[in-house]
């Protein structure tokens, strides 16, 4: 029985193969597809968008509000504030690249600039990536560096800090008479300094401006940032857990892969009605053969087409484009259940026309429509949600999800159970629906 | 409706098979033997493929019963191995090669690689087609498919060939290699049902012919006996100056030997009856209408 179960699908196979256009759509188009769609993902990822944060302000002080705000404005960040935990939570899990905590005592340490403190920040990084941190440092300390900038042109705010700053020094007994000396007039130049600078305010416009260093080309503002650290910040590894794709592809691929799937599907399908058409399917009737051979035969090309599609788009994907499935046992068992899936569907589209131009136009109607609605053209996450809801009723959403928990979503097997129990269902409901309503005679 | 000679190959038994309204096939009987070549005459819609379905298991009489050889049902697969069934369309797969075709269909019914080897390159070379074997049938010409289609009927080496119209839409050439090809399977041994709406292949093909129409089995027999019955006599036409004399006889050269006395004769015809006399007996139209 197997053997002639085989001879039947083997020649399926052959003859899907030698179809240009079945060919073409089955194999090739899913490759494009996926590699078409990992390239532009990849582009995105690498556009100047901002970096998602958390900021957490554990200071609650007039500077520390001033610092959360710059960063809220700032081009390079997309700021969210959130507490220590959640921060911590959202970059574990890869939700944000980074956090940064205004810790207590900042603002006092952001008002006492002529003292040894510096305000200090903690942020928390991926250590994946590594490359990113002396950017993102960077950035914050560019920002610091603005807040000092702007208290040193607050006049009010700086004759504050100088009137402080003498006080203590005159509170200060350890100080010798010559550096007392020193302190208090550097200090009461300061005061004249910031007095003159209250005084022009209102005539110059531009008054805060730094001068710039015309002969060199920068600013006195970039060259005094080159020494001297504004604040201190500690960096902590948040080893990020990796529910997202680690690359595009890994994303592209499985979408790619349903194509296939679905080119496969229409392929046979159409393929059944052919054979009844032109009388090849009246031939294998009255050949020493049953039914059930004859539907198991062209089943079995499905499966085989399918899964040998899907199998080889992997290694393509995990030699060439790295993608790693995090599981290939569940990802085997997934392709299975997806193979079930679509054979069963396959079976089903033969029964929608008695003509091959009316199968193939349903058939790819309600492909498109799985497609569409299962996340097969647009991702499920782009839909609103009552959209991704009545996904559900469409196979592809679970064969999407069947390959992803396998692959980067990180599914324990008992998750990977709802969507191989959906699939094998769909499979063997559209199979039966599918074999109760095949035409054997082409009149009907 | 016997004949004599080998065993029965295949008995009818009263079937009847109705489409809607229409009766297709109606209380049809007979039997084939072993070496012997049946056809079915009868135009387009007689009923000829319908009972051709019938007899190889793609459908179901709706009343009687159809018998191979030792009284096997054609519904049952393994009853099947002994038939080959040369369909009307073309029902071979233009993607593959001839020998493909050939290897496939076989190797549904054999299961001996080294059988199958040998039957498919004794089809190629029966239907002459062993020089095209690795060629697709989409670059076949109309005669070499008919051809191909009647080798894959042929590549289990069944019993019991059921050839129906096997050379519809085939040039002249292609034709006369057909007929020699089926005239050497009935040497062989083969009990083949030949269905057509072509006279002369019935006279020239056929040990007896069964005239079909509506569905029904008007006379079966053999050529010259369904003549002598239902063919009426031979037509002597003499031609003269002014006239032209139609006579009807059952002793044309008597008649012919008559009129040459009447010395005013310029030409004389005889024609004898045929099957297309037999069938205008039977059904009061022309075999074409």
């Amino acid at each position: 029985m197997m053997r002639r179960v085989l001879a039947l699908a083997g020649k399926d196979v052959r003859l899907l193969v030698r179809d240009k256009g079945g060919t073409f759509v089955t194999f090739a188009f899913p490759f494009i597809y996926a590699v078409f769609f990992g390239l532009i993902f990849a582009s995105r990822s690498g556009t100047a968008s901002k970096i998602g944060i958390d900021v957490v302000d554990e200071d609650q002080t007039v500077q520390s509000a001033a610092f959360v705000d710059k960063l809220a404005n700032a081009d390079e960040f997309d700021v969210t504030q959130a507490t220590r935990k959640d921060a911590n939570d959202d970059v574990r899990r890869g939700r944000k690249v980074a956090y940064v905590i205004v810790t207590r005592g900042f603002g006092e340490a952001a008002g006492g600039i002529f003292f040894n403190k510096r305000p200090k920040l903690e942020v928390g990084i991926d250590p994946a990536r590594q490359a990113e941190t002396a950017m993102f440092q960077g950035i914050l300390t560019k920002y610091m560096f603005e807040m000092i900038t702007s208290t040193f042109t607050d006049t009010a705010a700086m004759t504050s800090q100088i009137d402080q700053a003498k006080k203590l020094v005159a509170a200060d007994k350890s100080l010798g008479p010559i550096r007392r000396t020193m302190f208090d007039r550097f200090f009461n130049e300061l005061d004249r300094f910031t007095t003159e600078l209250k005084q022009n305010e209102p005539a110059e416009s531009g008054g805060d401006a730094i001068p710039e260093d015309k002969e060199n080309g920068e600013t006195a503002e970039t060259e005094s940032r080159a020494g001297w650290q504004p604040m201190d910040i500690e960096t902590t590894d948040v080893a990020r857990e990796h529910t997202g794709p680690k690359n595009p592809y890994e994303f592209s691929f499985p979408q790619g892969i349903i194509w296939g799937v679905l080119g496969c599907c229409a392929s046979f399908g159409i393929s059944l009605v052919t054979e009844r058409t032109s009388g090849t399917l009246a031939r294998l009737r009255v050949a020493p053969i049953g039914r059930v051979q004859i539907l198991g035969g062209k089943a079995a090309a499905c499966f085989a087409s399918t899964l040998i599609l899907a199998t080889v788009m992997m290694f393509v994907g995990r030699f060439a484009f790295g993608v790693h499935p995090g599981s290939w046992w569940h990802l085997g068992v997934s392709l299975t259940c997806i193979a079930v899936a679509f054979v069963g569907i396959m079976m089903f589209l033969s029964t929608l026309g008695r003509t091959e131009r009316t199968v193939s136009g349903v058939s790819w109607a309600v492909l498109l429509g799985m497609a569409m609605l299962g996340g097969g053209m647009v991702p499920q996450f782009y839909m609103p949600p009552w959209m991704q809801a009545l996904g559900d009723v469409s196979p592809v959403k679970w064969a999407i999800l069947a390959m992803e928990g396998a692959i980067w979503r990180g599914f324990s097997t008992s998750e990977m159970l709802l969507p191989w129990a959906v699939l094998a269902g769909f499979g063997l409901v559209f199979f039966a629906i599918g074999v109760r309503g095949f035409s054997w005679t082409h009149e009907g | 409706m016997r004949t004599t000679g080998g065993k029965t190959m295949l008995r009818l038994h009263k079937l009847v098979k109705r489409f809607g309204s229409v009766v297709a096939v109606d209380d049809l009987s007979l039997e084939a033997r072993s070496g012997e070549v049946l056809g079915f005459l009868g135009p387009n819609g007689a009923g000829k493929t319908t009972t051709i379905s019938m007899v190889s298991g793609l459908l179901r009489p709706d009343t009687g019963h159809v018998e191979l050889d030792e009284g096997e049902p054609p519904e049952r697969p393994e009853s099947r191995r002994k038939i080959g069934v040369a369909p009307q369309a073309l029902a071979i797969y233009d993607d593959l090669t001839a020998e493909e075709n050939l290897r496939f269909f076989g190797k549904l019914a054999l299961a001996d690689a080294g059988r199958l080897r040998a039957r498919v390159d004794w089809c190629l070379d029966f239907v002459l087609l062993t020089d095209r074997r690795k060629d697709y049938v989409k670059t076949f010409s109309g005669g070499m498919k008919r051809r191909l289609n009647l080798a894959v009927a042929l590549v289990h080496d069944p019993p019991l060939l059921l050839l129906d119209e096997p050379t519809a839409g085939v040039d002249p050439q292609s034709r006369n290699v057909i007929f020699e090809k089926i005239l050497d399977l009935k040497t062989s041994g083969r009990t083949i049902v030949y269905t057509t709406h072509y006279m002369e292949e019935a006279e020239r093909l056929c040990d007896r012919v069964g005239i079909i129409d509506h569905g029904r089995l008007l006379a079966i027999d053999k050529v010259d006996r369904l003549i002598d019955a239902h063919g009426g006599k031979s037509v002597v036409t003499a031609v003269r100056q002014d006239s032209e004399e139609r006579i009807e006889s059952s002793d044309p050269i008597a008649e012919v030997v008559k009129l040459q006395g009447a010395g005013d004769i310029l030409s004389l015809r005889i024609d004898r009856p045929n099957l297309e006399r037999v069938f205008l007996n039977l059904t009061g139209r022309e075999l074409r209408d």
